[in-house]
């Protein structure tokens, strides 16, 4: 049963981050009508951008020494004598990391931003009006440029990046066992949840997530409500490359940076079928469930197993319910 | 092409080469690959065997989407079945079946496995179109890319290290040259492309073209949707593993990662490069897709020499021109090339007079 709680716990982190990730493509989805198949390449770059900026550039000769590891004189004075693996020295490191951290978010979501500017400007914007499959095949070309260009620009074998939040093991008894947990870990399943309740709540409240709603119900009503829809589909994309970047950089804490991150974008993409792809709520229970199944099929079959998960549960759902779990039916008329 | 064209009978309307040019095209090109599979150079011979592998695949892809318009981003998977499965037949039946008789046993079983999994994998067509299909095939590439790389089939496929394959051997005559086998390749390249051109003349690839153009009005028109997208799944699927068949034959070793999601968008882009629903769609894009990188290749290593650092910028840069192509493709001619190749005959039939 202990065994049971660790592994659906892990699933529920795993599961968050997966959300994170879907929120992005469910947004220019909404927006666009697009399915964005490079999203997980998106996030690559995002991570690229986190090490770049954390890990990189603090360690130039010009950057200033605080930025690289900032050690206050108190700092030092409190870590002098502190046991190994106390929970404070493990605040103290991170916070030591503190400026490269800020200064390597601050960097993705800004580079991310531009680079989801420029790919709607570039690439979509033209396309505007036409079929949803040369939209969508757009999307796969653009597979084959992201992954080749960060094979191009980053060549240098990437080091470990620095944890968004303190990284100390959290232990607890359950049913018995022992459960144990990682407190970075935690946080980003926070930052991952938070950020995608904003999201929700900046789509369903505010104006502009309005105007992205008006444009995915109609786009010409939209049009001639005054809603500019151009506007409408860069902003969707913006938000798509920055929770991307932000998902990018937690994803290179927790699986390492290399090409491969942008696979996550195609797991990502199955949870969203799953889930309806217009709607926040399916996609949120849809990911939560691919993550605890994940933990369990490595939990009962090995890691191995583990990755196909969700690709087959995405057949199983679209033969049972072909628009996902809370997707809107589309009505057809001939 | 149309000048010159006078039909004064209903079969000499239905051929499968309905005009002079079209007939003339083709003895020259079986003229012409019979020249070059004599004299051709070991290079070119190479790239033309790879070029007629694909070009089956995106054949097979094509009556899918070309004709039926149903999109798939997973039809590695299939050659990776038929690949798998003549190399798995041939090794299983090796001492049992003559070898003179294996490739005539074990091919057809694997275009038939092939096209058995690409009916289980076309059933959710009947449900969910367009992007939904996209990703089911997708995750169908991934299951079954991961079913062959697993432990548990190891003793069978090899695993993530690979098999080796067998020599085919026709009635007694071992194609174990480049050249023997680019023959093979070249004789069911032409078959399966004048396959494909009969196809859309029959029942069944009207059939297909009016699911394509609106599948609810041909279900009306008294269309088994259920029956004939599933026979356009299973139709690309064999097409793929007779394709994949022939990678395992060609190529002395087989790996799994040949045939990832990698594969299945080239597949994909050299059809959109081609130009859709179209006989020689196919031909132009994976034309196309084979010299691209190739030229880079040779083009970097004329300038940079065979210096490690230029190895490592080229594979990367010929991912971006792959994917350059693809999207200029779709924003400047979604027809293909095909529509480019149909505008200059056009304008060259008409020479002098009016171009467009």
């Amino acid at each position: 049963m202990g065994q049971f709680v660790q592994f659906a716990i892990n699933g529920l982190m795993a599961g968050a981050i997966y959300a994170l990730i879907a929120v992005g493509i469910v947004s220019v989805y909404k927006a666009t009508k697009v399915v964005n198949f490079a999203h997980g390449y998106l996030i690559m770059f995002g991570a690229y951008f986190y090490f770049t900026f954390a890990v990189i550039v603090p360690g130039q000769p010009w950057a200033p020494t605080w930025l690289a590891s900032w050690q206050p004189a108190w700092m030092i004075e409190m870590k002098g004598d502190l046991p190994m693996f106390s929970p404070v020295a493990a605040v103290l490191d991170w916070v030591a990391n503190l400026p490269r951290i800020l200064l390597g978010l601050a960097g993705a979501l800004v580079c991310n931003a531009i680079l989801g500017r420029i790919i709607e400007r570039v690439l979509m914007r033209p396309l505007m009006g036409q079929s949803i499959f040369a939209m969508i095949m757009v999307t796969v070309g653009l597979i084959s440029i992201l992954s080749g260009a960060a094979q191009l620009i980053w060549t240098a074998d990437a080091a470990s990046v620095p944890y968004i939040a303190p990284n100390m093991p959290i232990r607890f008894e359950l049913f018995g066992t022992m459960i144990f947990l990682f407190g970075t870990d935690l946080v980003n399943m926070f930052v991952a949840l938070l950020l995608f309740g904003g999201i929700v709540a900046f789509v369903k409240f505010t104006k502009g997530g309005i105007a992205i709603r008006a444009t995915a119900e109609d786009q010409s009503t939209a049009y001639s409500m005054g809603i500019s829809v151009p506007k409408v589909f860069s902003r969707a994309w913006v938000l798509a490359s920055t929770t991307g970047a932000i998902a990018g950089a937690i994803l290179a804490t927790r699986n390492g940076i290399s090409p491969s991150l942008g696979l996550f974008g195609f797991s990502v993409l199955a949870i969203v079928l799953m889930g309806g792809l217009d709607s926040y709520v399916g996609v949120l229970i849809a990911a939560m469930v691919v993550g605890v199944l994940e933990a369990m099929t490595q939990w009962k079959m090995g890691g191995g197993w583990a990755e196909i998960v969700p690709y087959v549960t995405v057949l199983v759902v679209l033969v049972w319910r072909p628009h996902g779990l809370m997707g809107q039916k589309e009505v057809e008329r001939i | 092409m149309i000048n010159a064209n006078l039909k004064s009978t209903y079969a000499a309307d239905e051929r499968v080469l309905n005009n002079r040019y079209k007939q003339a095209f083709v003895y020259a090109m079986i003229a012409a690959l019979a020249l070059f599979t004599a004299f051709g150079n070991d290079y070119l011979i190479l790239i033309a065997s790879q070029m007629g592998i694909l070009l089956i695949a995106v054949v097979g892809i094509n009556i899918l989407t070309g004709y039926t318009g149903l999109v798939s981003l997973g039809h590695g998977a299939f050659v990776a079945i038929g690949a798998y499965a003549v190399t798995i037949f041939g090794n299983l039946g090796a001492g049992v079946i003559p070898a003179g008789l294996m490739p005539f046993i074990s091919v057809p079983l694997a275009v038939a496995l092939a096209a058995a999994v690409g009916v289980l994998v076309g059933l959710p067509s009947l449900r969910v179109k367009g992007l939904y299909l996209a990703v089911a095939t997708l995750a169908a590439n991934f299951i079954v890319i991961f079913l062959i790389e697993e432990d548990l089939f190891a003793p069978w496929t090899g695993g993530m290290v690979g098999i080796n394959t067998n020599v085919p051997n026709l009635l007694g005559w071992e194609l174990d040259t480049k050249r023997e086998m680019f023959g093979l390749i070249a004789v069911v390249g032409l078959v399966s492309l004048l396959a494909a051109q009969n196809l859309i003349r029959t029942r069944v690839g009207r059939a297909f073209i009016a699911i394509r153009d609106r599948d609810y009005s041909a279900e009306i028109l008294g269309i088994s949707l259920l029956r004939y997208k599933l026979m356009s799944f299973a139709l690309s699927a064999a097409y793929c593993g007779l394709a994949g068949a022939l990678f395992a034959y060609f190529y002395a070793r087989i790996l799994p990662e040949q045939f990832e999601l990698a594969l299945s968008l080239n597949l994909v882009a050299a059809l959109i490069i081609g130009g859709m629903g179209r006989t020689m769609g196919p031909v132009f894009g994976v034309i196309i897709v084979v010299m691209v990188p190739e030229l880079i290749k040779v083009l970097f290593g004329a300038l940079a020499g065979d210096s490690a650092g230029a190895g490592q910028l080229r594979a990367p840069l010929q991912q971006i021109a792959f994917g350059v192509l693809l999207v200029l493709f779709l924003l400047k001619e979604p027809l293909g090339i095909n529509q480019i190749v149909d505008r200059i005959l056009r304008a060259a039939n008409r020479w002098p007079f009016a171009r467009g």
